[in-house]
């Protein structure tokens, strides 16, 4: 479980960008939690937080129980990321590129290689996992990090606009993918700037416009809250428009 | 630990999957000694060449048939003087030239000093041997010339002898030959450099250019571990390019048919050990500046930029050295790179390589190497290098 409490982050010389304004919100196990807003809504920023790679400025994240900032290696090791930067390693295999990151996980062994195959079999690389990342389609290389990311079995798994960039057969992939993994109980987070993908996937959403959460709930208690018909619709009467939006 | 050797296995298998890039560094590493040393020994086996036959075009050779007969006698080839000598010696065609004044008969019969002129062009380093040959032999000719007209005025020569110059050339069979002794060192110090050179950029510009860097930073492995492993891979790789570059210079040295030029100098097994010795802390140091460097550029091409005063620094360093005419100060063995090119000129010379002083060499360049790596792991530990994609 996630539970972020007033979390604010400024960036720029004087801190005169605020990126992440007093967000509040709770993503529970067992469910996938979207969090929806346009291009420059604090969503890299958040997952950012949570992933420990920056400090918040103010408020506290805990993730399974662990303050992000102050248990920063105990939460790094229950955690999956994978974020916008998704690049792999060219010269290695994508089994190679996966058994990097379960090293640095500090798993070993038959154990390890079995994981590492499972995991290969789950995604459908096994014709490419022993090719150069090199020559990688783009799907290709959003399942080798997917897999890098959840090659330590993690309770909770961040993603940083995983979509983007991927044609339909990938998106799909990864849906089922990611509904396979809410049904072993792990908490999901994900982001995302198309309304359709949370529309479709997530038990709960946060909207982000301008680093504050605009609404938070489940598509029904969204829908009731803005009086509109559709999740659309909704979406786009909490935001107060649809700019920086994708259907 | 373990995680740095993870990193730093990785990086290493990395770099030997890029064959093309490998096999550039290793046989430019590798090629480097043999292919310089031809090009010495020949410059010098050339030299002695020329020396010894010295051929040298005379003008007006009629006026001096004493002085032709003496410089024949010495085993000089006396040639006609071409007509455009002047053009000819600037253009390193001719060495040296001698030219009998008109006057010469005449100024002998009334007892002046007679001219003769040696035309040549002292700024060409190939042709230095005959000119001192050739001067040498004329001021020996006048010499025995003015004994013999003391004699005949029943002077003794020693008259005019005031000083009788001995030289005593301390060099040791391994002193000579500096400028073989300067390319060894050289080679061996910018081996160091270069070698880390393509796997540090990949290691740290490389990927922040490829997008992998927040990924990794996002595992369990610290700053600290993942630049130690980065650190690890490079320097491993910076001492096997340094190795074979010695290893090139040591089988040339010991192998190769070399033309006999009379250079004795020491580079077997024992200084090809003192010279890893000497160079481990630039092995140390460089690949962390490296790293340091490449991890300020946002891409490969940025941080080559960086890199480009690190190269102009090492490279300038031992030429300055090489003219500096005074000799070092002591201190100068603690500097980075200079202390380094001054133990590794001692090592060749033969002397004595004394432990304080090794020592001394070793400590700037550990706290630097420290300093360097402590600069990484701060920076990949800072946010900006995730905002400033």
């Amino acid at each position: 479980m996630i539970v972020v409490e007033h979390l604010a982050k400024r960036f720029g010389k004087r801190g005169e960008v605020l990126a992440v304004d007093d967000v509040s919100f709770v993503a529970p196990g067992g469910e996938i939690t979207g969090l929806l807003g346009p291009n420059g809504a604090g969503k890299t920023t958040m997952l950012r937080m949570l992933a420990t790679l920056i400090a918040p400025d103010a408020g506290r994240a805990t993730i399974g129980g662990r303050d992000v900032v102050v248990e920063r290696a105990a939460v790094r090791q229950r955690l999956g990321v994978l974020s916008d930067a998704r690049g792999l390693y060219p010269r290695l295999s994508g089994r190679e590129n996966i058994r990097y990151y379960a090293a640095l996980h500090g798993l070993r062994g038959a154990d390890r290689d079995r994981r590492i195959e499972a995991l290969i079999d789950e995604l459908g690389l096994a014709d490419v996992a022993g090719r150069r990342a090199q020559g990688y389609s783009q799907g290709e290389r959003m399942k080798v990090a997917i897999a890098r990311a959840l090659v330590h079995d993690p309770d909770t798994i961040l993603l940083d606009e995983p979509t983007n960039g991927l044609d339909i057969m990938s998106v799909r992939a990864l849906r089922e993918q990611l509904k396979s993994l809410r049904a072993a109980g792990k908490c999901l987070l994900f982001s995302s700037h198309v309304m359709q993908e949370v529309a479709a996937l997530c038990d709960r959403i946060v909207i982000l416009a301008h680093g504050r959460v605009v609404a938070h709930g489940t598509a029904g208690e969204l829908v009731a809250q803005a009086g509109t018909q559709s999740l659309e619709d909704a979406f786009v009467t909490l935001l107060g428009s649809g700019e920086g939006l994708a259907a | 630990m373990r995680r740095a050797l993870v990193v730093a296995a990785k990086e290493l298998v990395e770099t030997f999957r890029d064959r093309r890039a490998m096999m550039m560094t290793l046989a430019t590493a590798a090629l480097a000694g043999p292919i310089f040393l031809a090009l010495i020994f020949n410059m010098i086996a050339s030299q002695g060449e020329r020396a010894r036959t010295l051929a040298l075009p005379v003008g007006g050779a009629e006026r001096a048939p004493a002085l032709i007969a003496f410089l024949e006698r010495e085993g000089v080839r006396i040639v006609p003087m071409p007509p455009d000598v002047h053009a000819r010696i600037r253009a390193g065609e001719l060495d040296v030239a001698l030219e009998i004044g008109p006057d010469f008969a005449a100024e002998v019969a009334e007892g002046k000093p007679a001219t003769v002129s040696l035309i040549y062009d002292r700024s060409r380093d190939r042709a230095r041997a005959s000119i001192d040959q050739a001067e040498s032999l004329i001021r020996a000719y006048a010499r025995q010339w003015g004994a013999q007209r003391l004699m005949l005025r029943g002077v003794v020569p020693n008259v005019g002898q005031p000083l009788d110059i001995v030289a005593e050339d301390l060099a040791t069979p391994q002193q000579s030959g500096a400028l073989i002794l300067f390319l060894v060192a050289y080679y061996g110090l910018f081996a160091a450099v270069m070698g880390g050179m393509p796997l540090a950029l990949d290691a740290t510009a490389g990927e922040r250019e490829r997008q992998s860097l927040e990924p990794l930073l996002a595992t369990p492995a610290t700053a600290g571990e993942i630049v130690a492993g980065k650190w690890l891979a490079v320097a491993a790789f910076a001492g096997l390019v340094v190795v074979v570059t010695l290893t090139g210079f040591y089988l040339t040295l010991s192998f190769a048919p070399l033309p006999p030029v009379g250079i004795p100098f020491l580079f077997g097994p024992r200084e090809f050990g003192r010279f890893l010795v000497i160079l481990l802390p630039m092995i140390a140091l460089m690949p962390a500046l490296l790293l340091w460097l490449g991890s300020r550029g946002r891409t490969i091409k940025e941080a080559q930029t960086n890199l480009s005063l690190l190269l102009f620094v090492v490279s300038i360093v031992p030429v300055a050295q090489l003219f500096l005419q005074r000799r070092e100060p002591d201190w100068l063995v603690a500097a980075p790179i200079s202390g380094q090119y001054l133990l590794l000129n001692r090592a060749l010379r033969g002397e004595a390589l004394l432990p304080g002083d090794l020592a001394l060499s070793w400590v700037v360049p550990a706290i630097l190497t420290l300093l360097a790596l402590w600069g990484i792991a701060r920076r990949f530990s800072n946010e900006s290098i995730l905002v400033g994609k």
